[in-house]
Formats: C-alpha cells, sequence, structure tokens
C-alpha cells in the first residue's frame, strides 16, 4: 500500500486474505492512495468511479430509511420514531441557534440536513473495512489492488459539486428572501456609487466610502468562490488524510495499530459533516440577512446608546 | 486550471451524477421523511397545545360553575330560611288567631249553656212551682174532704183557691 506521490509501494497482505481467488498468486499485489477516485466499472461511455459507488450506496441506505420513517411514523410515536423525533428537534433547535429565526431554520432545514446526512454516511462507509472488497488489475507498477468503497467525500468530484450547491442555494435563498437587487448589490455595490451623488451635499465622506464599499463588494464575490474552495478541500482533505492514515497504520501494524485511528475517523466524520451543514447553514442566514436595515439598526442603537 | 482538474480526475459527468444524488436524497428525505414527520410533531404539539388550553378553560369553566353553584346553594338556602320564617310566623299568627276563634268559641258556648241552663232552670223552677201548688191543692182538697163542716177550713181552701 502506498501513497502514490512518495511512490513507495507496500504489498497489502490483509487484501489477500480477502479475496481467496487471488491468494495462490505470489505476485505483488499494490494499492496506491490516488488523490482522485479510481473507476471500477463503465456504463456507455459513463465512468463509474468507487467514490461514486459509494455515493449511489449512500444514496440507497438514505433512500430506505426515508421509507422506513414514512411507513414507521404514526400518531403515537413508537421505538425508532422516537429516535428520529429526538434527531429533528435537536437538529432544528440547533438551527435555531445559528440562524435565531424559525421561519429561515424552516427554509434552510431541509438542505441543510440532507448535507449533513450524506456528508456523514460518506464518511462513515470510507472508514468501515468495506475497502477490503475490491477489484485487482493490472497497472503500471504490476497487479493494483482498486477498492470498490471509497468514501464520496475522499473525492473532489464529491465535494465540490456540494459546495457548489451550498454556495449557489445560498445566493438564490438570498434572492428570495431580500431580492434580486439587494443581492446582486451585495457583489456589485450600485448602490454605494449612487450614494456618491445622493448623499454628497450631507456627507462629503461619501466620495471616500462609496469606492471602498464598491470595491468590498468585489472582495465578497471572490469569497464566495473561496467558499466553495474551503468547503469542498477542507471535506476532501479530512476525509482523504483519514482514509490515508488509516492504511499507513494498517501497514505499520495490521488491526491493532489502525483501531484508535478507526474511531477517532468515526469522529472526524461527525465533525466534518457537522462543519459542512453548520457552515451552509451560516451562508444561508447571511444571504438571507440585508445588510443595510442591520447596518441602519447597529446605528439606531447605537445613537440610542449615546442619547442614554 | 488543466493542471487542478488534471491532478483530481475532475470529471464533469461525476459531478452532475453527485449532484443528481443529492436532488435524489433531498426530494426523497424532504417528501417521505422530514416534511410527514415534521407535519406530524406539528399536529402533536398543537394538539397538546389544545389540550393544555382545553384543560386551563375546563378548569376555569369547573371553577365557574362551582362558584356559582355555591351562590345559588346559598341564596337557596338564604331563601329557604326566609320562607321557614316566614311560614313559621304565619303558623304561629293562624295558630293564635285559631287559638283565639276556638276560645271565643268555647266562651260563646259556656255563655249559652249556661243561658239555656238558666232558661231550663227557671223552666223548671216554673214548672216546679206549678206541680208543687197542684200538688199543694190537691193535698189540701184531700184534708178538707175529710173535714166537710170546717169553716175556717172552708175559709183556707178558698184562700188558696185564690192563690
Amino acid at each position: 500500500m502506498s501513497i502514490k506521490n512518495t511512490e513507495n509501494t507496500i504489498t497489502k497482505t490483509e487484501t489477500t486474505t480477502l479475496l481467496p481467488e487471488i491468494s495462490n498468486v505470489n505476485e505483488e499485489i499494490s494499492h496506491e492512495s490516488t488523490l482522485y477516485a479510481e473507476p471500477i466499472f463503465h456504463i456507455g461511455n459513463f465512468t463509474v468511479t468507487n467514490s461514486l459507488f459509494t455515493s449511489w450506496i449512500v444514496v440507497f441506505i438514505l433512500i430506505i430509511v426515508a421509507l422506513v420513517i414514512k411507513i414507521k411514523t404514526k400518531k403515537v410515536p413508537r421505538g425508532i420514531q422516537n429516535l428520529f423525533e429526538i434527531i429533528m428537534e435537536g437538529a432544528e433547535d440547533l438551527c435555531d441557534q445559528v440562524t435565531n429565526s424559525r421561519a429561515i431554520t424552516n427554509k434552510a432545514f431541509p438542505i441543510v440536513f440532507t448535507v449533513f446526512v450524506i456528508v456523514l454516511l460518506n464518511n462513515w462507509i470510507g472508514v468501515f473495512p468495506f475497502g477490503g472488497f475490491g477489484l485487482i488489475e493490472m497497472g503500471e507498477h504490476g497487479k493494483m489492488f482498486i477498492p470498490l468503497i471509497r468514501s464520496g467525500t475522499a473525492d473532489i468530484n464529491g465535494t465540490l459539486p456540494l459546495a457548489v450547491m451550498s454556495v449557489i442555494g445560498a445566493n438564490i435563498f438570498g434572492i428570495i428572501s431580500i431580492g434580486l437587487w439587494k443581492t446582486i448589490n451585495k457583489y456589485v455595490n450600485l448602490n454605494a456609487l449612487g450614494s456618491i451623488f445622493t448623499k454628497i451635499r450631507k456627507d462629503p465622506m461619501i466620495l471616500m466610502t462609496a469606492p471602498i464599499m464598491f470595491a468590498v463588494g468585489f472582495l465578497e464575490l471572490v469569497g464566495e468562490f473561496a467558499k466553495v474552495a474551503s468547503l469542498s478541500f477542507r471535506l476532501f482533505g479530512n476525509v482523504f488524510a483519514g482514509e490515508v492514515l488509516l492504511a499507513s497504520m494498517g501497514a505499520i501494524l495490521a488491526y491493532a495499530l489502525p483501531t484508535p485511528f478507526l474511531l477517532l475517523e468515526v469522529l472526524v466524520g461527525v465533525i466534518q459533516a457537522f462543519i459542512f451543514a453548520i457552515l451552509t447553514l451560516v451562508y444561508y442566514t447571511i444571504a438571507s440577512t440585508d445588510h443595510e436595515e442591520h447596518e441602519e439598526s447597529h446605528e439606531k442603537e447605537g445613537k440610542l446608546e449615546v442619547a442614554h | 486550471m488543466d493542471s487542478f482538474i488534471e491532478t483530481f480526475h475532475i470529471d464533469w459527468k461525476i459531478i452532475i451524477a453527485q449532484v443528481i444524488n443529492f436532488a435524489i436524497v433531498l426530494f426523497v428525505l424532504q417528501y417521505l421523511a422530514l416534511k410527514p414527520l415534521k407535519k406530524l410533531m406539528a399536529e402533536r404539539t398543537e394538539r397538546i397545545n389544545g389540550g393544555l388550553e382545553d384543560a386551563t378553560k375546563n378548569a376555569e369553566i369547573l371553577k365557574n360553575t362551582k362558584n356559582e353553584y355555591d351562590t345559588i346553594l346559598s341564596n337557596a338556602r338564604i331563601e329557604a330560611n326566609t320562607i321557614f320564617q316566614e311560614g313559621k310566623k304565619e303558623a304561629e299568627s293562624k295558630k293564635a288567631e285559631m287559638m283565639e276563634n276556638a276560645k271565643n268559641e268555647v266562651d260563646n258556648m259556656i255563655l249559652n249553656g249556661k243561658k239555656v241552663l238558666e232558661s231550663e232552670k227557671a223552666k223548671i223552677i216554673e214548672d216546679a212551682k206549678k206541680e208543687i201548688v197542684s200538688l199543694v191543692v190537691l193535698a189540701t182538697e184531700k184534708l178538707l174532704e175529710s173535714h166537710p163542716n170546717d169553716k175556717s177550713e172552708d175559709k183556707s181552701i178558698n184562700q188558696l183557691k185564690n192563690l
């Protein structure tokens, strides 16, 4: 087992025990932890990678869970319904703490909750020892082991769409909440430029502040791309690093050494899913807040404090 | 950008597939799990709140009813007592009246009795007197018949006859 960059190939002995058909082969089978997801099969021109395959498993599991909830839901809650209700209520209360508004929570909750469960399940399935099941293919350095299961979030193709959807979704939410004009003005601050002509007599300093406000708008626009990058690469980096860590520990001393790290990765999976979901919710909350009104209310509060 | 795409093997098809995955999960979770569960929880919360409100209202109604019942009972007691007192007074006055009437009647009866008795007595005396006179006359006649020549006796007989 090796990391591609270091080009150190370590024989994955435990893999051969899991795959009896190849145990007779004396040839070394190597596995490289690559930055990208490995293709496992093709549907026409479409290449299915192990990350995408894992994502499909996650989708399948979530559909089953949703169906179970739908079937098991009764007016008087029993058994697993209590657990679902506790989770949902707790999650909504947590969202309320971030949004400070039940109305925003109600609108953003389905998306944020979906993001959370998708990321969580992908993270957890990645650390499960299913990675031992896979395909043997001929690579550049001989036979290569390609695991069937790789966390959907351990591939940038999995995290990037989630991040893009979070940021675009937040902006769409902003347009719905505060209107198209105000949302556009966050990035291309035409209001600030316009205020030069309307407020110059009262406040000549507007000549200085308005261009700065306009430039800040562009920074906000750059910030949106930064959000996508930070969300996607944070999740990808953490999950991929966790998988590499587990593989490395397993190569040093199988079974015993990876166990504490496995538990750590379970925790990391929850934390990363939580961070991704909460940041999405924060973006939704920021997008639904009218900064001008916010600033005006702050100014009023400031004046009131001075008056007191 | 190209090196970035090459390094991370960014594949637009896979990205679209992941977007579709997300959309499917969002739709399924929303319409099969979150929405029904939320609706159910909201209904239950509403029902519990309604129940609590009803319980408060019922308690208030019960309290008011009890107060009303106590007031009515108290008024009824007062009214009953008044009626009883009035009845008692009326009964006493009737009793006194009846006693008075009875007394008067008795007095009248006694008076009438006395009158009747007196008239009867007077009549008896009169009758007795007449009887005595006739007896005396009869006796005298018989006595005289036994002594026919006695003048003084004739005189006495005549005097008696004149009586």
